[in-house]
């Protein structure tokens, strides 16, 4: 817990709403004045400060201000998960969207149609948040709690991480559902390691990598959705004939016109030939029946019958 | 996502215009109705709504199961159906 040393009376309304909920206050529904606020802020947080933070008190004072008679007295922890989930529901569009910036996660619009789901991941990033499995690993101590949910959330909007511990939500079979899935993608990439890992030290070094570094993170997002797609593509081409039988046919094909144009090409040639000849032949035999009447007439001709004819 | 569907390939490969919402891979007669009734009559209201949730398949889905009862593997064709129209036409 951070030691203020202002006034909470300067502090900015925006800022008292972000430390009452960031010390899990619940804030009054709708607007309200900035006292409001601040006498929220008074009551639990400098109290807290003053006296040991004990989750008994919390829970006292959380009861107090709930205003719900439906929160169950069981094990702290659950009454925590509780009352966040009384918070989730209760928060106002902006106040919702100030949670979701306080864990670094980018949301949409919060309109009418959009607010159940939003309401639902915050649920899930609330509720596992304190229990990841790399706080197994031992030098994960060696990290705050708020930085490591900041670096968890913090690398895009759709990063499931959180996710996979969401057990006691509502629906089972939904949140299994929705839990298997970001299982196949990122987590097995991530988390498995860790848990492989027990020494730590892997476990350090991938954090800062994932944190500091951000990008190599961001990279993989973008190619997630995107490599359904061209695995699709790529089985849309292997659907469609593949190219070694594209060549093969094609060359079938070629084969098959060069043959017919060659047969053509002979049954062609044969009677263009044959008519060039019949009419060379005629013209010859045009040439042999002109020159003999003239070679006939021409001497003495002793043939006299020609020229009668004539 | 293993394979698509022909419905999936008609849909994506072409702008939307005014399709009904049945015109979304996964999406049939049942699931159509239950959207129609929530107002979602038209396949862009259902991509409206995949916009306003910054294209998120998880999120998307999510709606999908809560708002038309479909099971994960409509919402995933679905979302996914979207996903590549919009990659394609956005």
């Amino acid at each position: 817990m951070p030691v203020f040393v202002e006034d909470p009376a300067q502090f900015s309304k925006q800022r008292l709403k972000l430390e009452l909920v960031a010390h899990n206050v619940p804030l009054p529904a709708g607007e309200s004045k900035k006292q409001v606020y601040l006498d929220l802020y008074l009551k639990y947080i400098a109290k807290n400060k003053a006296a040991d933070f004990s989750s008994d008190e919390e829970d006292q004072a959380q009861e107090d201000a709930v205003q719900e008679p439906s929160v169950s007295q069981e094990e702290e922890g659950q009454q925590n998960e509780e009352s966040d989930k009384m918070d989730v529901t209760q928060l106002t569009d902006d106040e919702l969207k100030a949670e979701f910036q306080k864990y670094g996660v980018k949301v949409g619009p919060i309109v009418a149609s959009t607010r159940a789901l939003y309401e639902r991941k915050l649920q899930r990033l609330l509720d596992p948040a304190p229990q990841p499995k790399q706080n197994g690993t031992s030098n994960a101590d060696q990290y705050s709690d708020s930085e490591e949910e900041d670096d968890e959330s913090g690398c895009d909007c759709e990063h499931p991480g959180p996710e996979p511990a969401a057990v006691t939500v509502t629906e089972s079979d939904q949140s299994q559902l929705r839990d298997s899935r970001p299982m196949k993608d990122v987590l097995t990439e991530m988390f498995p390691d860790a848990d492989r890992t027990p020494t730590g030290i892997s476990a350090t070094r991938r954090r800062p990598i994932k944190g500091a570094a951000g990008r190599p993170v961001q990279f993989k997002y973008p190619d997630l959705p995107m490599s359904p797609r061209t695995v699709e593509q790529q089985e849309l081409q292997q659907r469609l004939v593949p190219l070694w039988v594209q060549v093969v046919v094609f060359l079938v094909v070629a084969a098959l016109l060069f043959l017919i144009y060659g047969a053509m090409e002979d049954s062609l040639a044969n009677p263009f030939s044959a008519l060039l000849d019949n009419l060379s032949q005629e013209a010859e035999l045009i040439e042999d029946s002109s020159s003999l009447p003239d070679s006939l007439a021409s001497p003495d001709a002793p043939p006299l019958p020609v020229t009668g004819e004539e | 996502m293993s394979n698509t569907s022909q419905k999936h390939r008609d849909f994506v490969a072409e702008p939307m215009g005014d399709k009904p919402v049945t015109a979304l891979s996964g999406i049939g007669e049942v699931l159509g109705k239950k959207l129609e009734e929530e107002g979602f009559d038209k396949a862009y209201t259902v991509l409206g709504q995949f916009l306003l949730l910054r294209k998120d398949v998880e999120m998307f889905s999510e709606w999908l199961k809560d708002t038309s009862g479909a099971n994960s593997k409509q919402a995933t064709s679905c979302s996914q159906c979207l996903k590549e129209w919009c990659d394609a036409f956005l």
